[in-house]
């Protein structure tokens, strides 16, 4: 028994990450995931459009525009240039507030831009 | 006179272990969210001047109207057509430009996935190695 509870924790701790951004949205659906490094910025848009960033350590926090965005991302690659960021975004979004970040981003010369996305099934998930 | 003879156990009390591993367990499957952390990673190319900026004509633009339609050099097609459609141009020239131009309206959801089948192609012996998702701003800037 004790082995078996043993084995459960080490799982546990072995896959445990505390999550950031709570933010709940529907994300894309991609064939190909890879994984996201860990401690990575999150930048979160909900379908309706609420945006929220975190530095990938503390909770995430609501911002107002995109400009909040940008100098959240300057201030990030202040202290850590090679910082990664995370885009989590809802797939109904339509892609003008994506852009807009994604413009933001490159504006701060972020580097690295994870799109965090689900698996796509085979019979395509009903979308 | 009897001494009463106090008997120590030398083992590890171990009654209490099954009480506290389960606690901890309980702990972790409380705290633990099996967040996603896989997605597609996308690589921003640096915002440089001296680099010249990909000429329209010489690549394949690929739109994305709202709605979900795509149009690929002005030819509209399924998201699995696309990579039949690229591959005789990528053997010709391999580093070929394949720019991504979502409608402002398009849904986030509809790029992504155009984006997933030309980065799918690498496993399915088209290697699309060039990818440009401008920007509005940059659209803006340079091509107009």
């Amino acid at each position: 028994m004790a082995d078996i509870v043993f084995l459960l924790i080490i799982f546990f701790v072995l896959t445990f990450n505390v999550e950031v951004d709570k933010t709940m949205v529907d994300l894309p659906r991609t064939n190909l995931r890879f994984e996201v490094p860990k401690k990575a910025a999150t930048v979160s848009i909900t379908d309706s459009g609420q945006m929220r960033v975190s530095d990938g350590e503390s909770a995430s926090t609501p911002v107002a525009s995109v400009q909040d965005v940008l100098s959240f991302a300057s201030e990030m690659l202040a202290t850590d240039p090679e910082k990664d960021f995370v885009l989590k975004a809802d797939r109904n979004v339509p892609y003008r507030e994506v852009d807009q970040v994604i413009d933001a981003l490159k504006q701060a010369k972020v580097t690295a831009v994870y799109l965090l996305s689900e698996q796509e099934t085979v019979e395509g998930g009903g979308q | 006179m009897k001494l009463e003879k106090k008997s120590v156990s030398d083992e590890i009390p171990t009654a209490s272990m099954a009480d506290i591993t389960f606690l901890l367990i309980i702990f972790f499957m409380v705290t633990n969210t099996f967040s996603a952390t896989r997605g597609l990673d996308f690589a921003i190319p640096k915002e440089d001047k001296s680099t010249p900026l990909v000429e329209r004509e010489e690549s394949v633009l690929i739109s994305i109207h709202a709605g979900g339609a795509i149009e690929v050099d002005g030819r509209s097609m399924r998201a699995d057509q696309i990579l039949e459609y690229l591959k005789p141009k990528l053997e010709r020239n391999a580093t070929k430009p394949v720019i991504i131009r979502p409608d402002p309206d398009a849904s986030y959801g509809d790029m992504v996935k155009v984006y997933d089948v030309l980065r799918e192609g690498k496993n399915k012996g088209v290697e699309v190695r060039n990818i440009n998702i401008p920007t509005q701003r940059e659209v803006d800037q340079f091509w107009y």
